[in-house]
């Protein structure tokens, strides 16, 4: 009986689930949609579009603009894409790190093993508030307050970075081993000095891939929430939308595509310094560069 | 009786999670003194020791302790609690940390103590080491040393002399005599009776749900009489 259950028995029962529920799904689409014929010739409108309005990538976005007169010797640091990327990165930088204190001060207090439920209920509470407007609404919501520009930019960010990485912290603060914090509940020391001194390093790999994760996120919504004039690269994306200027927006998306992979690169090469050795690989520059760098000290100690 | 003041007294304990494990304990530790606990595995010893640090409730009477001075008990468990990702400076300081008054010359003072707690250990040349690279018996000493920087007055320690080979025993018996000449009181759980015959002045045997209180030469005799 229990091979059977366990066995081929279970994945009958399961592979039965997952075609039930692929065949609600169709169900429910096909109660979605009225109009079937719309798919007809969609793929021909694409390529159109693509051939037409899209392709090949009007890459003037990297050149100067015509005004203000650009006083740079390099032309690229005056361009659109520059100009509005670097706002970007900005934008997500400081609501990145405003965020990650934010939602430390919070998390901490929201951990269960931390504090008891009463005191971690109300902080969830106040963390899943913050997380349930999306950094869209919260941008709109800041432009109407303190009208158009970075700043709104950068609240927006803060408000969402709070609630997505308080939850996120709150969970590893959580999966943390208990000893050491039984240690120093036993010896004594106060909720602050446990979370600075115990909790934030047994968990500082966790912390720092989540902040550069949400750097990550934010580059990537820094675009959208420029669509509402908070500010950065969406604000030229949305210009050229909307002026017809489909090229131009693929530059700058192509451009936004190369940011994120360099952050994810980062990412990887910042986390490789505090994980445990193999857990992630340097990559085989960075290796070639600190060895080099280990060999040019030498000599100039030696020397 | 002494009159001596103790440091810790169990009154009418009962030890357990939801059923008592230890029933009616009734126990004083004076300063300086070092308990050993006995017992088989299971029985409750642990229990008994998280009972005490404040992590598990007593299911019936009452656990006093009686240490005036900040971070005055120390616990090292089984898994030693140390934190893993930070150096064995960080470990041993948060010993320091838990036990120094806000102060004007508080960092001295903590890196004082942490010199000398790593100098007793003979783990000096291991500080910037991160904890997760060292083997057993070198966590062993960081977690001794993380007591020996905080100057309890009550350590609580579950096996933490076991995994060490002779040499190191002896390295963290010669340390924590420091501590004793302070007049810190020991309970520890050990399995190994020649540590207990090393380092023990009373015995606290489990058996049968019961905590039966020994002088060494009572226990030892007790042995001789079982054989």
């Amino acid at each position: 009986m229990g091979t059977i259950l366990g066995g081929r028995g279970m994945r009958g029962g399961w592979i039965l689930a997952v075609l039930s529920l692929l065949i609600l799904a169709w169900l429910v689409l096909n109660d979605l949609v009225d109009d079937w014929g719309r798919l007809e010739g969609g793929m021909d409108n694409l390529v159109i579009f693509v051939e037409e309005s899209m392709w090949p990538p009007n890459w003037s976005v990297l050149e100067a603009q015509s005004y203000p007169v650009c006083e740079n010797d390099i032309e690229l640091f005056c361009s659109v894409g520059y100009l509005g990327m670097m706002e970007t990165i900005k934008i997500a930088f400081v609501s990145t790190m405003l965020g990650f204190i934010g939602a430390l001060c919070l998390s901490s207090l929201a951990a269960r093993n931390l504090v008891p439920l009463y005191v971690a209920l109300p902080f969830r509470f106040i963390l899943a508030a913050a997380r349930s407007l999306p950094s869209l609404i919260w941008a709109i919501l800041f432009v109407i307050i303190i009208g158009f520009g970075p700043l709104a930019g950068v609240l927006a960010m803060t408000f969402y970075t709070v609630g997505y990485l308080g939850k996120l912290q709150y969970e590893a603060f959580e999966g943390m081993p208990s000893d050491c914090l039984e240690v120093s509940r036993a010896m004594g020391l106060s909720h602050p000095s446990t979370v600075v001194s115990v909790v934030i390093p047994e968990t500082g790999n966790h912390l720092l891939s989540q902040l550069m994760f949400m750097f990550e996120y934010n580059v990537r919504h820094g675009t959208v929430i420029g669509i509402v004039g908070a500010g950065g690269i969406g604000y030229y994306i949305t210009t050229y939308l909307k002026f017809l200027q489909y090229d131009k927006v693929l530059a700058l998306l192509i451009i936004i595509f190369f940011v994120v992979v360099i952050i994810d690169l980062l990412s990887l090469m910042i986390r490789s310094f505090v994980t445990d050795e193999g857990d992630v690989r340097r990559p085989t520059w960075l290796r070639g560069m600190i060895k080099l760098w280990k060999k040019r000290r030498a000599s100039t100690d030696a020397e | 009786m002494s009159t001596q003041q103790p440091v810790l007294e169990l009154k009418n304990v009962d030890i357990g999670y939801n059923d008592a494990l230890v029933n009616n304990v009734i126990a004083r530790v004076l300063p300086g003194e070092i308990i050993a606990v006995l017992g088989p595995s299971g029985i409750g010893k642990t229990t008994l020791i998280r009972t005490i640090a404040g992590l598990v409730e007593p299911l019936q009477g009452e656990v006093t302790l009686h240490t005036k001075k900040k971070g005055g008990l120390g616990y090292i468990p089984q898994r030693l609690g140390l934190v893993r990702h930070a150096s064995v400076r960080h470990n041993v300081a948060l010993g320091a940390k838990a036990s120094i008054s806000f102060s004007k010359t508080m960092f001295e003072e903590r890196r004082n103590r942490v010199d000398e707690a790593v100098k007793a250990l003979g783990i000096e040349d291991k500080l910037k080491e991160p904890v997760r690279r060292l083997s057993g018996g070198q966590l062993r000493r960081v977690a001794t040393a993380r007591a020996l920087a905080q100057r309890p007055q009550l350590l609580l320690a579950d096996e933490f002399l076991s995994e060490l080979d002779h040499k190191n025993v002896e390295i963290v018996i010669e340390a924590v005599q420091q501590l004793l000449e302070d007049g810190t009181s020991i309970i520890m759980v050990e399995h190994h009776e020649e540590n207990v015959r090393l380092f023990a002045t009373r015995i606290w045997v489990i058996e049968d749900n019961q905590l039966h209180d020994y002088s060494l030469e009572e226990w030892e005799q007790s042995l001789e009489e079982e054989e």
